[in-house]
């Protein structure tokens, strides 16, 4: 064997050269920093918490969205039927679940409740998951790759179609929600005022998101996860298979969209085109960090709740959704790929 | 002997007749099933006023999908802001029709006139359209147009002195009549209009170069084809369709809200249709839209108590034609034909 | 061990291979050699499963792979070190071996495998927590034979390893082949460098146009004209 001097890679980075890298993600760093001061400033606490709240929302929303894009490059337009879903098991699990514990009296009874309900509705949605992945993309697949993101996209766009108007027949157009999960008063943090639900709600995003995340990094599925994301073929080369992974990646997204659907219930009520909002705001961040970038996902989560909230105390509630708009076609002109720049295969060429 | 000149001179006229209809886009046998289109509500049963509205509804979606499939089946651009665009035109030409905010001294302009205003405001907005999809391919340009859709669907929502808002404005009709049928004169024509003009363009050398640049842009680049000249054409002369189709709309119906006309569930309707029509045909959305309109109505009158069962098989019919057809009715027919053809060569 | 029998395979509509035949026996090195667009790549993907042939068949220890999925093919035993690499661009050198390993059951087999790699090849356990992606070409190579390995294959499949390398890096790849193959794993090698594979090789065939031409010992066909001319250039 041909024996060379190693050269360790030395490790004084040149931090002008690394900023002059990654200019887009320094430029948003500094924004968000005073965006965040300054809506501390307008707002207050309650403000800041709020973004807090609706950041890990989004961001769990979001994480699914780019991980089914960046394992499977599909473009998942039916992502916030998955959060109608689990909204819908959430009220149906919750409903009568609640009534029953409320007539034990036993209060940690009462307290479980809603973690059950999500836990269900998470359940269910990875089911769903398999479901539909069985259904539709594996034919697909099957029968051939070519213009699969567009082909995969309409599929979607058709799934989403589907599901909102199976449950308009099955459930009616009727709204079902809860006031609220835990019937305790809110809590101040900071002189705000912030209900146990949307903390439990967070903290269940926040949770969820952190699971993933070893999941992803320390076994040895999550491990093949992220190798089909690099590289089909390689992983297909070392034994991984392609099928059961896909199945497995898209159940894993649609049960995380479901928990955060039912998590959210005692704020979006269960109704057929509920997540469509959701939606909208999950591909605002993925969109923003680029498709298929998970880690990306988590932050943008932030970055989306910032914005929105800068957004309704500086410009008016009414342009909420014209604002997205004008941020997203300069960052797609600006930095198409996302601001955190995320090569994803196979994008490029669709 | 004699007669063969006469049946030869006929075959020419024949011919010529074909090809002139080629021209224009049509197979005989398109062209004759339009004249029948065009001449049954004048019979029973479908004189009847019901079925009448159900033909206006059929060509004004057929209509919308020959406009929709210009852009998503020649440079392979899903517009998700489809609806947006008609809804700009719905608006443009309604609020111009009602209350003319310029000329002051008349109640309101003509809305023959004011269609084509809300039509080039909507070929306005599609050509900004165009340039803001311009470097963008594929789910990126869809997602840019679904942004955008959704932002003019808030700005009609948000700019309540002209539009009311979500409450909805009325907008003068056409005509004041009872009578239907007249309506569906206006569609359908426009719908003629609007076929032809794009199946000319289509046609040209111009469509040559929607299909390379919806093929593989950097290699129609490199051979010369300007890809933000086509492109924001095409985007233009789509939005001044849907524009005006908006137009028919808003007279037509006399009532507009935001969310029955612009909402991405509207799009997503034109898009089923052009797809399990068949991309890239024009004509193939047009064939669907007439006999699905009927079912779905059909189904919506008699199964009333069943909410959305028509959007559930609009859905899944989508999605099977996508995973096992997704050459749509046109490549099947033109399928078929080959067969046809082929059989009958045999036998000769 | 490995048995071609009339296979015909290609892209869709461009058919690569005709009735290609060959044999490799256990613990032969071989060689399969031809000028550029011969389909010898096609041939090693064919028998990989990432094309599925148009026609004959493949056999591995007497059993037809031909319908098989790529996964299952590489969990029978055979690892296929493509022309790409397919290397996890964005992982850690450690990570992709391990994944080479993905197939393994038991831990304890995996790292005493990833043990002797290291072993084989010192510079990887040098860059073990370095991203794939930022390696050196042939560092890159030699992670791809390395992955390779790790499923404990008794077949592997070699695609143009010495493409793109310095000479003595050419030279440490093909020395890993030798290693690898006096422990006992069967070699199907693909080569430009037709000089330095016949000297390594047990046997070899010719391919051309799609088809085998030519067949035999590796020190016999250094001798042959046809070789001779076409590809050692005397």
């Amino acid at each position: 064997m041909a024996k060379e001097t190693s050269t360790a890679p030395t490790t004084t980075v040149n931090f002008i050269t690394w900023i002059k890298d990654n200019l887009p993600v320094v430029i948003v760093t500094i924004f968000s920093i005073i965006l965040f001061i300054m809506i501390g400033f307008e707002g207050g606490p309650p403000q800041l918490l709020n973004v807090i709240v609706t950041g890990c929302m989004w961001a769990l929303l979001a994480t699914g969205l780019a991980l089914v894009f960046g394992v499977m490059n599909i473009p998942h337009f039916a992502h916030g039927e998955s959060f109608m879903v689990g909204a819908y098991i959430a009220y149906f699990t919750f409903t009568p679940l609640n009534k029953i514990f409320l007539a034990t009296g036993s209060k940690f009874l009462i307290y479980l409740g809603p973690f059950l309900a999500i836990i269900a509705a998470g359940l269910a949605g990875s089911v769903l998951g398999i479901i539909i992945e069985k259904l539709v993309f594996a034919p697909l697949r099957h029968r051939t790759k070519e213009g699969w993101i567009m082909n995969a996209f309409l599929l979607t766009v058709g799934m989403s179609f589907v599901l909102t108007n199976g449950t308009t027949l099955a459930m009616g157009p009727n709204f079902r929600g809860i006031p609220r999960y835990f019937d305790v008063p809110s809590v101040e943090i900071m002189g705000a005022f912030i209900a146990v639900d949307r903390i439990v709600a967070a903290i269940i995003s926040l949770v969820t998101i952190g699971l993933l995340w070893f999941f992803l990094r320390w076994t040895k599925l999550g491990r093949a996860i992220r190798a089909v994301s690099q590289d089909e073929t390689g992983a297909q080369l070392v034994g991984i298979n392609l099928d059961f992974i896909q199945t497995f990646t898209f159940s894993l997204a649609t049960g995380m969209a479901a928990i955060s659907g039912a998590s959210l219930l005692f704020m979006f009520q269960a109704y057929p085109t509920v997540g469509l909002t959701p939606l909208y705001f999950a591909w605002y961040v993925v969109m923003l960090v680029g498709l298929g970038n998970v880690a990306g996902a988590i932050v943008g989560g932030f970055l989306v709740a910032l914005l929105q909230s800068g957004t309704q105390l500086f410009i008016g509630l009414s342009w909420q959704s014209v604002v997205p708009t004008a941020i997203m076609v300069l960052v797609l002109m600006l930095a198409p790929s996302g601001i955190f720049g995320s090569e994803v295969k196979g994008v490029q060429e669709q | 002997m004699n007669s063969t000149p006469t049946i030869e001179a006929k075959g020419t006229i024949w011919q010529k007749f074909v090809s002139l209809l080629n021209k224009i886009g049509f197979s005989p046998l398109g062209f004759v099933l339009l004249i029948i289109l065009a001449l049954l509500p004048n019979f029973y049963p479908f004189s009847q006023e019901y079925i009448v509205r159900w033909m206006i509804m059929g060509a004004f979606l057929a209509a919308q999908s020959v406009a929709f499939d210009f852009t998503a089946g020649y440079i392979n651009i899903v517009n998700f802001g489809f609806a947006a665009l008609l809804g700009v035109g719905a608006y443009t030409s309604g609020i111009l029709a009602n209350t003319t905010p310029f000329l002051l001294y008349a109640p309101g302009l003509n809305p023959w006139l004011t269609i084509w205003l809300g039509a080039l405001m909507a070929a306005l907005v599609g050509f900004l359209l165009g340039i803001l999809t311009l470097r963008l391919r594929g789910i990126f340009a869809a997602v840019m147009a679904w942004f955008v859709g959704i932002a003019l669907m808030g700005l009609v929502n948000n700019l309540t002195d002209l539009t009311r808002g979500p409450l909805g404005m009325n907008p003068v009709k056409f005509i004041e009549t009872p009578n239907n049928l007249p309506y569906f004169y206006i569609i359908l024509s426009m719908m003629i209009v609007i076929y032809i003009t794009l199946k000319l363009v289509v046609g040209s050398n111009i469509g040559l170069a929607f299909k390379a640049i919806g093929q593989n842009p950097d290699a129609a680049r490199a051979s010369g084809i300007n890809p933000t000249k086509y492109l924001v054409f095409n985007f233009t002369l789509s939005a001044f369709f849907a524009g005006l189709l908006g137009g028919f709309y808003a007279h037509f119906f006399g009532s507009l809200t935001p969310s029955t006309l612009m909402h991405t569930s509207k799009t997503v309707e034109v898009l089923a249709i052009a797809y399990i029509g068949g991309r890239g045909s024009l004509w193939g959305g047009i064939t669907i839209a007439f006999p699905f309109v009927f079912f779905i109505e059909f189904l919506r009158s008699n199964l009333s108590s069943l909410p959305g069962l028509h959007l559930v098989i609009y859905g899944v019919l989508m999605i099977m034609i996508m995973i096992y057809y997704p050459s749509g009715f046109s490549g099947f027919y033109y399928w078929a034909v080959v067969k046809i053809k082929g059989l009958l060569n045999k036998t000769k | 061990m490995l048995e071609l029998k009339n296979l015909d395979s290609g892209y869709d509509f461009l058919q690569v291979l005709w009735e290609v035949s060959f044999t490799v026996e256990q613990g032969e090195f071989v060689a399969l050699i031809g000028p550029n667009g011969a389909g010898k790549s096609t041939t090693l993907r064919t028998i990989a499963g990432l094309i599925k042939p148009k026609g004959g068949d493949i056999l591995f220890n007497g059993e037809s792979i031909k319908a098989k999925a790529p996964h299952l093919i590489s969990r029978m035993g055979i690892s296929y070190v493509s022309e790409a690499l397919n290397l996890f661009t964005d992982m850690s050198v450690k990570e992709n071996l391990l994944l080479g390993a993905y197939a393994v059951k038991e831990k304890e087999t995996q790292l005493k495998t990833l043990d002797y790699v290291f072993e084989l090849f010192p510079r990887l356990q040098e860059r073990k927590d370095q991203l794939a992606g930022t390696m050196s070409g042939g560092e890159r190579k030699m992670l791809a034979i390395a992955r390779g390995m790790m499923s404990n294959p008794t077949l592997m499949l070699v695609d143009e390893p010495s493409l793109g390398l310095q000479p003595n890096l050419t030279y440490a790849v093909f020395e890993a082949l030798l290693k690898l193959r006096k422990q006992g794993v069967t070699i199907l090698l693909v080569e430009q460098n037709v000089n330095a594979t016949l000297d390594i090789t047990d046997r070899a065939y010719i391919l051309e146009q799609g088809k085998i031409v030519m067949s035999g010992p590796s020190h016999e066909m250094k001798a042959n004209d046809h070789v001779r001319n076409a590809y050692l250039g005397i």
